[in-house]
């Protein structure tokens, strides 16, 4: 468009300043002061050409006038060098753009490949981990069941162990299906085309919430509970990493389905009597949160990962079937009906899931 | 043909060196690249007319491209960079495409 602009008038004005030139008169471009705006923008659109090489011209003439030997050779050279550094600068910036454009795409590529690869590892690790526990059981069950003491140490275990969550098990009782706000749909304001916005922090769950209806559920005498598949332990935690929601360090997302094994009677009636479930049932209808509790007859719920008790000191042979748990964990579960092997020593105020944010 | 010669040499050092460009010199890289597009057409374009000289062209190519990163640098400091960017841009432009404009009036006769 520019050129088709300029075909007369640049033209024109190169021709005739080569002219004026060669005869040996500077060409100065100082508008005054009045037409300074337009003549701007005139030499802009039609002065494409350096005004140099017009002199350049206009000098050579002078010289071929004056019969001065050429300097052809060197002038060669010059524009070897430019043209060179021409060349030079376009490959490099090439080069930079290729190399850079992609880096950022390359690292993020290379970030997801890493947590996936992470994440299949950790599986594979969890699965082994778990197979070798009941391979473990079965061997240890097998030797104990040799002898008369070992008998009954065997029984103690497998009591102990029901009560730290370390075998799956399976029952009636309840299911609550607790999640975050749905996106709301939206009109985009640019577009118009409808979009889904996500839903506010006053409709996404928090850790505490989390934490409150687990507790409701323990205190409403829930004897297994598991958030997403993943059970409950005495020493495990529910805590907050920035916006995802850890549960024994393992992240969980919404909608969450925390499933709890009780006694069918007591347990459902007990919680929807709760202060937690009362005040998340009404903000269900404020903030929009789903929260569903309905009746379960057969729940499965795996083992939990196991604990290795690092600070805390079983007490001694006489005292280790009783002792460590209540111990150990400074937070024992409430006494859940089961035949009184375990005593909970402290802290049956708060009972069930401390979470450390 | 040494012209060529050169450029083709300085295209493959570009290419062979693999030369890293510093962080604090990648945002000049761009208006760079522009300047100079602008003294290769103008060059071009002063051949046709009969009119080239060498030492012109080099020295407008270097001065081009050092003022254009100039102008970017002082933007940079006192924070119109990306105004100033975009300026030298369109005015390095419409120079190119005129240039171009007439290096095809002169090749193509139209």
């Amino acid at each position: 468009m520019t050129g088709e602009h300029a075909r007369g008038a640049g033209d024109e004005s190169l021709s005739r300043q080569v002219l004026e030139s060669t005869r040996g008169r500077r060409v100065k471009h100082r508008p005054r002061l009045g037409v300074m705006s337009t003549s701007l923008l005139d030499s802009l659109l039609t002065d494409h050409l350096d005004h140099g090489y017009a002199e350049a011209a206009a000098r050579k003439a002078e010289r071929a006038a004056g019969d001065e030997p050429g300097a052809s050779h060197r002038t060669g050279w010059v524009l070897a060098i430019g043209l060179l550094l021409v060349g030079f600068l376009l490959a490099a910036a090439a080069r930079s753009t290729a190399q850079q454009a992609p880096d950022s795409e390359r690292a993020r590529q290379a970030l997801v490949r890493d947590v996936e690869s992470g994440t299949v590892a950790s599986d594979a690790l969890q699965r082994r981990a778990e197979s070798l526990r009941t391979q473990l059981v079965r061997e240890r069950n097998a030797v104990l069941a040799a002898s008369v003491t070992g008998d009954q140490v065997s029984r103690q275990l497998r009591e102990l162990e029901r009560a730290a969550a370390l075998v799956p098990v399976t029952g009636p009782g309840v299911a609550v299906v607790f999640g975050d706000a749905s996106p709301r749909e939206q009109l985009d304001p640019a577009t118009g085309e409808p979009q889904s916005v996500p839903p506010e922090d006053s409709g996404r769950l928090r850790d505490v919430d989390l934490q409150s209806v687990v507790n409701a559920l323990w205190a409403a005498s829930a004897e297994a509970v598991a958030i997403n598949g993943k059970r409950l332990a005495p020493t495990t935690t529910i805590r907050a990493a920035g916006e995802a929601i850890l549960v024994d360090l393992f992240p969980v997302s919404s909608p969450y389905t925390i499933e709890a094994i009780g006694a069918p009677d007591t347990l459902l009636p007990r919680f929807a009597d709760s202060a937690a479930s009362r005040r998340y049932q009404s903000q269900a209808g404020v903030f929009g949160i789903r929260f569903e509790v309905r009746r379960s007859g057969d729940l499965s719920l795996p083992a939990a990962t196991g604990t290795d008790l690092r600070y805390a000191q079983p007490l001694g042979p006489s005292a280790g079937a009783t002792a460590p748990l209540g111990s150990g964990t400074g937070s024992g579960r409430p006494s859940t009906g089961s035949p009184g092997s375990i005593t909970p020593s402290g802290g049956t105020g708060s009972p069930g899931t401390g979470g450390g944010s | 043909m040494i012209a060529a010669v050169a450029l083709v040499v300085g295209v493959l050092l570009g290419l062979v060196l693999e030369p890293t460009v510093p962080i604090w010199l990648q945002p000049y890289l761009p208006i760079a690249v522009v300047a100079a597009l602008d003294a290769v057409f103008g060059g071009v374009r002063a051949r046709l007319d009969g009119i080239f000289d060498s030492r012109v062209f080099v020295v407008s190519f270097v001065s081009n491209v050092l003022v254009a990163a100039l102008i970017v640098f002082l933007g940079d400091k006192l924070g119109v960079g990306g105004q100033l960017s975009t300026g030298v841009v369109v005015v390095l432009g419409v120079r190119i495409f005129g240039n171009a404009a007439a290096i095809r009036r002169h090749l193509l006769r139209a």
